[in-house]
Parts: C-alpha cells; structure tokens; sequence
C-alpha cells in the first residue's frame, strides 16, 4: 500500500508522467498558472487541486509568475563560507532585486536555494540550467549582462 | 596514505561519451562475466564483499538485494538514487560526468542480480545539464546489446533535498509529492507501485563491477570493520583544494582533509552533510567509516573564525525548508529548532533554550517519520556537545544586553510563554 | 492467514498476519490515542500521536501502520512514549494559532482534550512565522479557519476516500504546507458537494459548518 495513498497505483498512465507533464507546460508556457494547470487538469483527468498540490511540493515547478531567467544562489553552508550573500548583494546591486522577487522586466528571477552540488567552487549559482562557481562582484555582473 | 582511485579510476582516462572509449578500458567486461553467473551467485559474491550503500544510509547492499530478490513479483524495479542533493556532497556529479557508463554498467549487473526489467536514474533537476549526455549513454549501451534484459530510463527530479530519501523518491516517481512513506513495508518488500524496488546510491552501483571482476576477497580486503572498499569524499569549505578525493574506508580524517584537501585551521568540521556529525578540529586522527562518521562522504571544513551557531543556524534553516512537512516532530520541530537558534544568533538566548533543544532533538530523532526529522538535531546536539560554551556564551549575551538595554529590549524580545 | 503471536505491555496475544499494532492493542482492550487515524481506512500515520516503544527498534514505531510481527513486544506507555506525546501534541498546539478562547466549539476540539488527557498545557514553543490565515467563509455551507489546522490530513482523505470527491490536497512544503483547493482558493460550490464529511473529521475545528448552515449527518454524496 502506497501510504501516499493517493491518485491511481499504475506505472503507466497520466499520474506516472505528471512530473515530466508539469515541466514540458513549464517549458512551453514560462510558469505554471492557473490556466495552465487547468488545461492539464482537464487532459489527464486528475484535479487541478491535486495537480497544484504536486507543483507547489517542488521547488522547480513554479506556481508563481517568474521572470525569464531564474537565478537560483546557494546558501547552504560551503556556499555561505565564501560569502553567499555577498553574491546576492552583488545582484542586488545590478539588478535592484532581492530573493523571492523578480525584475520590473521580468527578464530575472531571484531565490536563494539549498546546496546545487557545486561546493568545490563555492560561492555558486544556477541561472536556468547553467552553473556559475567560484563567483566574484565582477564576475557576476559580466554573467548577468550577457543574459538578454 | 595517497589517494586510492578506484571508483573514480576511470574518470579523466576515458571519454565519458563514447562507449567505446569504456570497453577498450575494460568496460562490460564484468557484465559479460556477470551474466553467466546465477542470479543468486551475484548476490552473493555482494554480500561477502560488504559492500555498504555510499549514500550515507550505509545499509549493506547484498542483503538488500537478497531481500529484493526473495521477494515473489512479476515486476521489480531498480533505481539509482542520483538526487545528490546532501549539503556539501558533490561525487555524484563528478561520476556522472566522468564514467557514467561505469554506472551503467554497474546497473546492469544489479538488474541481473535482484531480476529487474526497468529501471530509473533519479537525476536531481539541479544535474539538468547531465540529463541529455546520460540518455545518450543510455542509447550507446542499448545499441551495445547491454540493455536486453532491463530497460533504463532517466528520471529528472524537480527540487527536493528529501526526494534523496528513498521513500520520497519513489513517491515523486510515481508523480505524487516527495513525501516520506512510514516503514515497513520497506522497498525491497513493496516499493514503485507497491513493486520491490531495490534503491542504490551512484557510487554503490559503481563498485559492483569492479567487484565481480576482482572478487570479494579483494573487495573486503581494503576498509575495515563494517567499513569495506573504498569511499569517494567530496571536501568543501575552508580548504585550500576542494573536490572529490577516494581513500580506502577507515582512513583517518587529517589524511583527506589536511594531507590531500589542504586545510591548515581547523576549528570543526561536519562529516556526512546536513544532518551529519560536527567534528571539532582536534579530532583529526578519527578513522572515517560507518562506525565512527561518513553518511555521504562530504566533508565541510570551518576554520577558527567560524561561529558554531551559525553552522547549526544555516543546517537547520536548510532542513526546515526542505522537510516534506508530513510529519508533526519534523514539520513543527525544524521550525521551533530554528526559531531557537535565530534568537541565539541575535543574542537573544534563555536559559531553557538548550535544554528545549535536547528535549525537542529526542522526540525527532524518535518519533519522525524518516531520516531528516530523525537526524535534523545531529549538528545541534554535537555542537552543544564540543562547542557548549559558545551557546552558554550567547545565553549569557542575551543576559546583559537585556539588563544592559533593559526596557525596550526586554519589551520586543521577552516571550509571553 | 497467518496466527501472529505477539505482547502488547505485556498482555500475550495472537491475531491475524496484517494487523497493525493499534488494531492488535485494540483486540487485547489497550487504547493507544490516535489523532490523524480514520478507523476503517488506511493509516495516514503523520500526526505520530500514535508512536509505541517496540523492542529491538531504535525509534518509536507508529500503531496505526506498523503491522505486527511473530514475537513483537510492545510498549504503549512507557515514560519515553509519553514524553514524546506530550511534545507531539504541544508542536501540534504551536500550529494551531486560532482562536479558540472566543469559540463556543473549543470544548470539542479533539486536539484541546488530548492535550488535557496528557496534561500539556500552552505549548512552550515559538515559531517565526505561524501558520495564521483569515478565515474563509465564502462558502455558504463550509468555513474553513485554516489557522486552526495542524496537517493531520483528515478533511483530505475523508473528501478523497468516504465522499469520493477529490476537492482537497495538501499544497506546498514543510512548515509552510497546507490543505488547498484548486489553485488554492476558497472552498468553491461547484466543486464542493457540501455533505460535510470533512467537518465530521475535522478533530480541530479548521473545518466546520458555516454559521447558519448545519451539514447533513454522515451524508456520503455518491
């Protein structure tokens, strides 16, 4: 017995493909709304509470409208060593944003996040996919810039 | 000691996109070998070699698979947990990206053994960028023949820290949220879709085909205790050469983090990641392994200029966040900790904070439903327990600001309770 | 099919391969408290109001879900159990930031009495950000005072498994975790079919009838 007990026990099927569901409608619509959730309610049968449930469990399923590109800064420990929050001050200061807010042009998302794996070259950030370590003031403002 | 490179001795000597890069080093052959074993027999040559899970539960993987193995059901489901996402542990990442077909391999060779069909590679969405060259690697091995017995399927995470757990991982595999399940039943019993499903970290399943090549006997040789082989560390923090190091289990802590890692001041260290042991400096002859401290192998050095409350204060505000909230000690108990030690942190500490912390760190560790509640209080209690006089320090603090401040002080900070 | 003999604070008994430790105390007239268990349907096992001391097991092991096992030897009330019930029960209080003084059902409350049956009275602990939210009452037959709620996931799986309705789920993580509907919204009339199975659950009064309205008794809308 799955003690999540919810949604039908089957490997096949729309439950079993909601995470990859949820990322492809991420990719093709830039955040995951209302409408949006409530179209891919309405295609795989599931309700939209459910549906908003899952999203809202993980962090790179937004519910929330996000700007263009989100950059995610890893506070954890071997990142906060070699001053974490420096690099969000040095964001700040290009950008006028702090975590959990995103640009007057949408074009930048910012949160502050849990270790991303890149503690050998800490201070450390992900903007999209991508991995930035062993951050500087200017090394940031150079990264931020030649993002469009 | 030098460094032992054995997990890691492919990568940096082969193209980690070319499977044939792999087999003109050797690669498959134990596979090959493995495939005219019996099942059974596989199993048993990974139980007498010891071999324990590199994630840093440490349970021994023969048995595990033995109980996979004996458990009747048309389907069985193998999963490599490389959702890596333990503070400080980067290894996985380094595998991946250097010898993923050693990973693959070693997949095989398990498939095999507990009789899977499907299995999955949990990658955390934070690797998104190992997703395309792993399903190429995927690929190459199929067309290689190697997949005929097991399809592999990789499986992108989407941001959680407890989806490392096992039972969260599942669940967020079958498109539920990452929440914990209560044990039993355990995996090997009923897993996916209720299934037996054997769970391996990364570098288990990357020490399998070197132990079918090479034996058990040459296996267990190396380590110690219940220690056996070797493990990868990954050492951070204040270090004058950080990344991923091998050394053979039971070596001592200076070894790594001194001799090969650098560091010179060493005020603590944490051993196995978020949840893991805080270590002071003057412990450095430690062996590491199971039976002293490991967990996942990430090592994180803080020198004397470091405040032990912040440490716990950043462990705690990480795993208050990343609880999966289902249950009452861990959902409410992470918090109250945090509160806690925020207030420690200002300097605005009681008396009764470090004996609340003690009691609130039993219950978890008791009552939580998984891992992360259970071991949440591990950094606090170990710092409380080398470091008591910098909380006492912080208690005291609080003291004479407030009598030194008095009034306002006292008004905004006094709690009502 | 199985005969399981095991020793419940030790009262020998023997039941069927499956049972749980909570039905098996049950079976041999020993109460264990329960706070999030739906007698009938499966455990829930998150409130861990229910934990036991089990022999040979390093952590306490939930009642409602742990199935019993040949030579089992449970302790329900040991010092060590009822030390971690009554922070249980007083985490749960710090969650429950509602106003119970001013309200005429707080006697009923489930959680306010089994924090008196263990004696645990303003729960000592803080938390920086409490869980507090305006009560929905747009609903004509459902208020929902979600200040109130501890997670115990009650109204969730009675909608989803006694009224077969699917209009509740928990949203979000950890701490900040709630039960939601739809985009997590206010309870809306089209979705909900007010039969008021999950106020009959609610054991803290998050859930329960809007003024003016009583819900139906038991009524399951299939």
């Amino acid at each position: 017995m799955s003690a999540a007990g919810k949604g039908t026990l089957s490997s096949t099927g729309n439950r079993a493909e909601l995470l990859a569901l949820l990322k492809q409608e991420l990719g093709k619509n830039g955040s995951l709304s209302k409408t949006v959730l409530t179209s891919l309610a309405d295609k795989t049968g599931l309700p939209l509470n459910e549906i908003y449930g899952v999203s809202t469990f993980y962090a790179y399923l937004p519910v929330a409208a996000a700007g263009k590109n989100i950059i995610r800064v890893c506070g954890c420990l071997p990142c906060d060593l070699k001053d974490a929050q420096g690099v969000i001050g040095s964001i700040k200061k290009e950008l006028g944003i702090e975590p959990g807010q995103t640009t007057a042009d949408a074009r930048f998302s910012l949160e502050q996040v849990g270790c991303i794996g890149a503690c050998d070259q800490a201070p450390a950030m992900m903007i999209n996919d991508t991995v930035y370590g062993n951050l500087t003031p200017a090394k940031i403002a150079e990264i931020l810039k030649s993002f469009k | 000691m030098a460094e032992k490179r054995i997990v890691l001795g492919n990568c940096g000597a082969i193209d980690p996109q070319d499977i044939e890069s792999y087999l003109r080093n050797g690669g498959f052959k134990a596979y090959q070998k493995a495939r005219k074993m019996k099942p059974k027999a596989i199993v048993e040559e990974i139980k007498k070699s010891g071999l324990t899970g590199r994630g840093g539960a440490g349970f021994p993987c023969g048995l595990k698979w033995e109980l996979a193995r004996n458990t009747k059901a048309k389907t069985k489901y193998l999963i490599c947990n490389a959702d890596e996402g333990e503070v400080g542990t980067f290894k996985d990442k380094y595998l991946l990206s250097h010898d993923p077909f050693g990973l693959i391999e070693g997949i095989c060779i398990a498939g095999l053994a507990i009789g899977a069909q499907q299995a999955f590679i949990y990658l955390r969405a934070e690797y998104h960028f190992l997703y395309d060259p792993l399903c190429r690697n995927v690929a190459q091995a199929k067309e290689k023949g190697f997949l005929k017995h097991l399809d592999i399927k990789v499986f992108e995470g989407a941001g959680a820290y407890i989806c490392g757990e096992e039972s969260a991982l599942m669940n967020s595999i079958e498109g539920q949220r990452g929440e914990s399940r209560y044990k039993p039943p355990y995996p090997p019993q009923r897993g996916l879709w209720n299934m037996p499903t054997i769970i391996n970290n990364v570098e288990t399943l990357m020490n399998i085909p070197r132990i079918i090549d090479k034996g058990a006997g040459w296996f267990s040789a190396m380590g110690t205790g219940r220690s056996r082989g070797t493990k990868v560390f990954s050492v951070s923090g204040d270090v004058a050469r950080p990344g991923v190091y091998e050394l053979e289990m039971g070596s001592p802590l200076k070894e790594l983090v001194v001799n090969l890692a650098g560091a010179e001041d060493i005020k603590a260290l944490q051993v196995g990641g978020a949840t893991g042991n805080i270590i002071p400096g003057y412990m450095m002859d430690t062996p590491l392994s199971h039976e002293t401290f490991l967990g996942s192998g990430a090592v994180v050095v803080f020198n004397s200029t470091r405040d032990i409350i912040d440490i716990v204060y950043n462990d705690m505000r990480f795993l208050s966040e990343e609880s999966c909230g289902k249950c009452t000690p861990c959902r409410e108990g992470t918090e109250v900790m945090l509160e806690i030690l925020g207030r420690l942190q200002q300097g605005d500490g009681r008396e009764r904070d470090i004996s609340t912390l003690e009691e609130l760190a039993r219950v978890m560790a008791a009552a939580s439903l998984c891992g992360l509640g259970q071991a949440a209080a591990v950094p606090v209690l170990d710092a409380l327990k080398y470091f008591y006089n910098e909380f006492m320090d912080r208690v005291d603090q609080s003291h004479f600001l407030r009598s030194y401040l008095g009034g306002e002080f006292n008004q905004s900070k006094e709690a009502v309770r | 099919m199985a005969n399981v003999r095991l020793s419940i604070d030790g009262k020998s008994i023997k039941v069927r391969d499956g049972t749980t430790i909570l039905e098996a105390a049950e079976a041999c007239g020993i109460t264990i408290p329960t706070f999030c268990h739906i007698k009938g349907l499966l455990p829930t096992g998150v409130c861990r109001v229910c934990v036991v001391e089990v022999k040979g097991s390093k952590t306490l092991m939930g009642a409602c879900h742990t199935p019993v096992a040949e030579g089992m030897i449970v302790s329900t009330h040991t010092p060590r159990v009822v030390a971690a019930r009554k922070v249980i029960v007083e985490l749960m209080l710090t969650g429950h930031t509602g106003d119970c003084v001013n309200d005429t059902n707080a006697e009923n409350c489930v959680l306010h009495n089994l924090a008196s049956d263990y004696q645990v009275g303003a729960p000592r602990f803080n938390v920086k950000a409490p869980r507090f939210y305006p009560a929905e009452e747009s609903n004509p037959y459902v208020r929902r005072d979600l200040s109130k709620c501890v997670l115990c996931r009650k109204c969730v799986k009675a909608c989803h498994e006694i009224a077969r309705k699917d209009v509740l789920s928990v949203g979000y993580r950890g701490f900040k975790s709630k039960v939601v509907t739809g985009f997590d919204e206010a309870l809306n009339t089209e979705a909900c079919r007010d039969c008021g199975i999950c106020i009959e659950h609610c054991p803290t009064g998050a859930m329960s009838a809007a003024p003016g309205f009583k819900a139906r008794k038991g009524g399951a809308v299939r």
